[in-house]
């Protein structure tokens, strides 16, 4: 587990009861319910089976297979329906949150032929548009879960979401497709924040951003004029300058109100060092739990690492030397009591984040945790499989009381992740009734 | 990239009857149905997504135009009907070739439309290098990793048509104090622009903006003035712009300055009422109490931050038909692709006066900017891209197996990494043939690389700060050129092994412009060490063993010749006559289903015989470069048109990029005021 002794000094009491509240009062009527969150903590490069899903403990390992992934025969023992969650050996980090969460096993995602198998695996993890949607493109990728959610919220916050990602390799290796789960839509990417201190900044900076507003006034000016010369293509492409300057101002003013409130936040500058892994992930989560909890947004994506992408990484404690993930799951055979440390120790950093989400105290006594879906997630059911069928999902909290907890339930092969997406959008308060490839919701999670 | 390489044959015409007895039911569809469908359409086989049972008449075989290419190009080269299929006589497949290449010719014609570029904010590289030259910055704006030959000891003089014998360069990966340059302290740099699968890092399609990306350019605009270092000493600009005047008018003094420095930032006219909206807002800063030259820093600030810098982006077109680009676009694309920047003065003036859209002229203005010292941005931003170098930053042979490779911080393929693009600079600079690229008769070493070559050894090692690589002449064609070189070896093997699978795919991809297809379902994969009975296998024979799939065989076919061609050279570069177990090596195949050779060498030769396929791929590479987007089968007429007006010469590097800048592919746009349907196409 995390030795919380190691945890630096400037992040204690963020999650305490000393930051409880007080600053959501200058957003929300002081007895109002306390306002959903939604947040994605996604893995990448799937899980070893056997360590993740029960049943399956002394199941074969699995020989590498590139391509969109064929799945591996699963021992027929799970029949669908709601079962009793024992937790499997990866997942025994969560064992003082289990009643708080609950694990889903057998929703499938569709691989479109025509990209690399891992370019799709995050990128298109919280869209999986169906086939024919998405023309002139040929990832299956459009607006993503996150963003419609964060639309049907009303966008109440300075933020309507924030992306963060724990990528902190130095080579220009892959494409953006292989770092980003967030996506406004086709071809159009919500890059993410790999630097804890510009993290910091962002939400908790001095408020330089005002400085810009005289700015933006004249370049929107200037835009406008620019826009009745565009082609119609370049017109529409040209919205997402419109859309991030109204964005900024919005943001500006927000955190204006809560200015004062935010400076209580008793949260220091991170260091410019370079971190250990495990420390640079609990900061970025840190970081972003504050963010839910303040009320600086709704919605939060979060990558543990970016998909593929070979080159080495120090896992600190974990191994003696550099190791690539990625490499690794190719190599099961070899390589699966490491494969198996680092599930672990992906799992231990969202444990981490969910506890301390359920020690943050709302108005109401609930806790944050118990406010949001908070899932766990990867874009393959096996990293050596490369399967997109049977994948690892875990969702903790209950959106505000709209999930039962505590259970493990198994469905029927050819469950689309869709479903899932559909059931929290709905829970969320939106009103879409199909998402993507979705063919219903999960009544099974439904308290 | 597929390409038409005969041009000027299709005045061939087809017999055509009134009783619908035309080429399409006389010739081709009966060859389609004899040779073709039956892998692509009947009974719902269709390879490689081509469906020729679809295709029932002739009018819509012509409507088809990408289909029509792909046709031309497997027929040519004889790329299909497969080897193990039945083939096409000799006689039926120069019928079916003329016919197919005069319906693409008609086809192109008749609707000649050139892909839209989308309007794209600006790369990281280029956002450096347009505010250094807005500025005339003495220092660098940031730091860039972009650039891997960093030249520390001035080498790269284009105007002088020659490289000399010596280059003291640094390379980025080396080390930390090869970041160190003087620049602007304290600017808020934004993250480097990931590249696109299978494109440049300038590719309209993924260059998108979103708050929190506008939000760093905002800081960044105002970090650049805020910057200690934004002064007079470091900044040509200074006395003309930012310097306070002490007396005058003080309106007309801020809108002088305010409309040049607009002008040059949105590199096109401005007009009036902006100006007057930027002034407006300057004289309310300073008559409120804002000192002169803070006033103009923000108007700087404002200008960076304004879409009309940091886009590229062309206007649209006065109706559905592609269309020449105004002499202001003309003069941005040029400079963009030659510079990574804004057009200077002298371009700005030209396209003001009109006289650049003129061919002649835009030829002289290309042959300037070749000769300019800015050129290096172009060397620094596309050969790495092209070569994809990226790719042995994180290439980590096993160190027990190559203890060599490593020493102190540093890895041998640093130096490696250096030689390809010092080749690249020389044969541009000195105009030199491009297939010189392939196999040259010079290189550049530093002398741990010549220690490499020579022995597997480093050699004593160099401090790193400065490399010096000297020119040194390539008598064994087993060595130089872009292919047979340690970086390109290295980057494409395993920590214990050769790919190559993978240098198969590299080799398509960079040398001929045609990378293959992602494999398709659940490819087989080869284990690191031989399995039981494998032990005394060459690696081509353990590849075999492992390919079961008769699917698989189509791509492989043709991918994977050029890369076991290279098995000679081991994970690290160094050349192998066999391997470890002794079996010889076995690099014997044959290209193009022409060309049989059975070593490097000759396989050098082989693409010496097919010259014009690299050529060609290699122009499309610059022409998706030069126009950040991909190209369609109406490109293909700039690409022959260069080959055309270079043949005589033996296609040297300057003079092709020349006829580039003069085609139609770079001087047309295609943004269309409304959708239609001819806007659609191809």
């Amino acid at each position: 587990m995390i030795k919380a002794t190691s945890r630096r000094s400037f992040l204690r009491g963020l999650g305490g009861s000393t930051l409880s509240l007080p600053w959501l009062e200058s957003l929300a009527e002081p007895a109002a319910a306390p306002m959903q969150r939604f947040a994605l903590f996604y893995v990448p490069i799937g899980v070893v089976r056997r360590g993740f899903f029960p049943g399956e403990g002394e199941g074969i390992i699995p020989k590498f297979r590139g391509g969109n992934g064929v799945p591996l025969e699963k021992p027929q023992t799970l029949t669908a329906g709601t079962h009793e969650w024992n937790l499997t050996a990866t997942q025994k980090p969560l064992a003082g949150l289990k009643d708080k969460m609950t694990f889903l096993s057998g929703l499938d995602r569709t691989y479109l032929h025509g990209t690399d198998v891992h370019a799709q695996c995050a990128s298109c993890f919280l869209s999986s548009a169906t086939p024919t949607s998405v023309k002139d493109s040929p990832y299956p990728l459009d607006r993503t879960l996150d963003h419609l959610v964060a639309d049907s919220m009303g966008g109440s916050t300075p933020f309507r979401t924030l992306e963060f990602s724990c990528n902190s390799h130095r080579d220009n290796k892959e494409s953006i497709q292989f770092d980003n789960v967030s996506w406004y839509g086709t071809g159009h990417v919500a890059p993410s924040i790999r630097d804890p201190r510009k993290a910091y900044q962002r939400l908790f900076g001095a408020g330089e951003a005002k400085t810009y507003l005289n700015i933006t006034d004249l370049v929107l000016e200037d835009a406008k004029a620019m826009q009745r010369n565009l082609g119609y293509r370049d017109r529409e492409k040209f919205g997402e300058y419109f859309d991030s300057i109204r964005t900024i101002e919005e943001q500006i003013s927000k955190l204006e109100k809560m200015r004062s409130e935010l400076a209580k936040v008793d949260i220091e500058e991170p260091p410019e060092s370079h971190l250990p892994r495990g420390e640079y992930i609990r900061l970025m989560g840190d970081l972003m739990v504050a963010a839910l909890q303040a009320g600086l947004t709704q919605v939060a994506t979060f990558m543990v690492g970016p998909e593929r992408w070979d080159t080495p990484f120090t896992y600190d404690s974990l191994f003696d030397k550099p190791m690539s993930h990625h490499k690794m799951s190719h190599n099961q055979g070899k390589f699966i009591n490491e494969l198996l440390q680092l599930d672990r120790f992906h799992m231990e950093q969202f444990a981490y984040l969910a506890e301390k989400m359920d020690n943050i105290q709302e108005s109401d006594g609930s806790s944050l945790l118990d406010n949001t879906l908070f899932t766990y997630g990867s874009g393959l059911g096996d990293g050596s499989t490369h399967q997109y069928s049977d994948l690892p999902i875990i969702v903790a909290g209950s959106g505000g009381g709209k999930f039962q907890t505590g259970k493990h339930v198994h469905f029927s092969q050819g469950t689309p992740l869709a479903n899932l997406w559909l059931t929290q959008a709905q829970a969320m308060g939106s009103e879409m009734n199909r998402f993507a490839d979705s063919t219903g919701v999960l009544k099974q999670t439904f308290a | 990239m597929r390409l038409l390489l005969t041009a000027g044959f299709f005045l061939f015409t087809v017999t055509s009857s009134t009783h619908g007895a035309d080429s399409f039911s006389t010739l081709i569809q009966p060859l389609f149905a004899k040779n073709c469908t039956g892998c692509h359409g009947e009974n719902d086989k269709v390879k490689g997504k081509v469906n020729l049972l679809e295709i029932e008449s002739l009018s819509q075989l012509s409507g088809h135009t990408e289909l029509l290419e792909e046709l031309v190009d497997v027929i040519e080269y004889e790329e299909m009907p497969p080897e193990d299929e039945p083939q096409l006589t000799k006689r039926e497949r120069g019928d079916l070739l003329a016919e197919l290449e005069s319906l693409l010719h008609k086809s192109i014609n008749a609707k000649k439309v050139y892909p839209q570029a989308p309007m794209r904010r600006m790369t990281r590289f280029q956002y450096s290098n347009a505010v250094e030259d807005l500025f005339d910055l003495k220092v660098t704006v940031f730091t860039l990793p972009e650039e891997m030959l960093r030249e520390i000891k001035p080498y790269f003089d284009p105007a002088s048509g020659v490289m000399p014998q010596k280059a003291g360069v640094g390379c980025r990966p080396l080390g930390k104090s090869q970041l160190i340059q003087p620049r602007l302290g304290r600017v808020a740099a934004f993250p480097q622009d990931l590249r696109a699968e299978h494109g440049f890092d300038n590719r309209g399609d993924h260059l998108s903006l979103s708050p929190l990306l506008m939000e760093s350019f905002l800081k960044l605009s105002r970090s650049i003035f805020d910057s200690p270092d934004f002064q007079a000493k470091n900044c040509g600009k200074w006395q003309e712009w930012f310097a306070d005047p002490g007396t005058g008018d003080l309106e007309a003094e801020l809108r002088r300055r305010i409309s040049e420095i607009l002008y040059s930032a949105f590199r096109s006219e401005v007009d009036e009422v902006t100006i007057d909206r930027y002034t407006e807002l300057a004289l309310a800063k300073a008559e409120a109490g804002l000192p002169f030259t803070d006033t103009i820093k923000l108007v700087g600030a404002a200008a960076l931050a304004s879409p009309r810098f940091l886009y590229l982006y062309d206007g649209a077109n006065s109706d559905d038909m592609s269309e020449s680009a105004s002499d202001y676009e003309l003069a941005s694309r040029l400079s963009f692709f030659l510079w990574g920047s804004i057009p200077d003065r002298e371009l700005l003036e030209l396209a003001a006066s009109g006289n650049l859209s003129e061919p002649e002229e835009l030829r002289m203005q290309a042959e300037r900017l070749l000769n300019d010292k800015k050129l290096k941005r172009f060397c620094d931003s596309f050969p790495s891209q092209w070569l994809q170098l990226d790719r042995l930053v994180s290439s980590q042979p096993d160190p027990d197996e190559h203890p060599e490779f490593y020493f102190a911080k540093f890895r041998v393929s640093m130096h490696m990494m250096l030689e390809p693009l010092l080749l690249f600079e020389t044969v541009l600079i000195e105009n030199r043939p491009l297939i010189e690229l392939i196999d040259p008769d010079f290189s550049f070493r530093s002398d741990l690389l010549k220690s490499w070559y020579a022995t597997g050894k480093r050699g004593k090692s160099t401090p790193p700060t400065m490399i010096v690589y000297d020119r040194v002449p390539i008598t064994d064609r087993r060595e130089g050129g872009v292919i047979t070189n340690a970086a390109v070896m290295t980057m494409t093997s395993n920590a214990t092994r050769t790919q190559p699978i993978t240098r198969g795919a590299w080799i398509g991809a960079v040398v001929f412009n045609d990378p293959p297809e992602p494999p398709p379902g659940d490819v087989p994969a080869l284990t690191e060490e031989p399995g039981h009975g494998e032990e005394n296998m060459t690696l081509r024979e353990r590849l075999d063993a492992h390919r079961e799939r008769k699917d698989c065989k189509g791509c492989h076919a043709q991918i994977d010749p050029l890369g076991f061609a290279m098995e000679n050279y081991g994970p690290t570069g160094l050349w192998r006559d066999s391997y470890e177990n002794g079996r010889k090596v076995d690099s014997e195949g044959v290209l193009f289903r022409k060309y049989p050779f059975n070593t490097p060498v000759e396989f050098k030769d082989a693409i010496l015989a097919e010259k014009e396929r690299f050529v060609s791929g290699f122009a499309g590479h610059l022409l998706s470069f030069a126009l950040g987007r991909e190209l369609a089968p109406a490109d293909s007429l700039a690409i022959d048109g260069a080959l055309d007006n270079c043949r005589d010469s033996d296609f040297p590097f300057r003079d092709i990029i020349k006829e580039i800048v003069v085609s139609e592919s770079f001087r047309y746009k295609s943004n269309f005021p409304e959708p239609s349907a001819l806007a659609k196409a191809p």
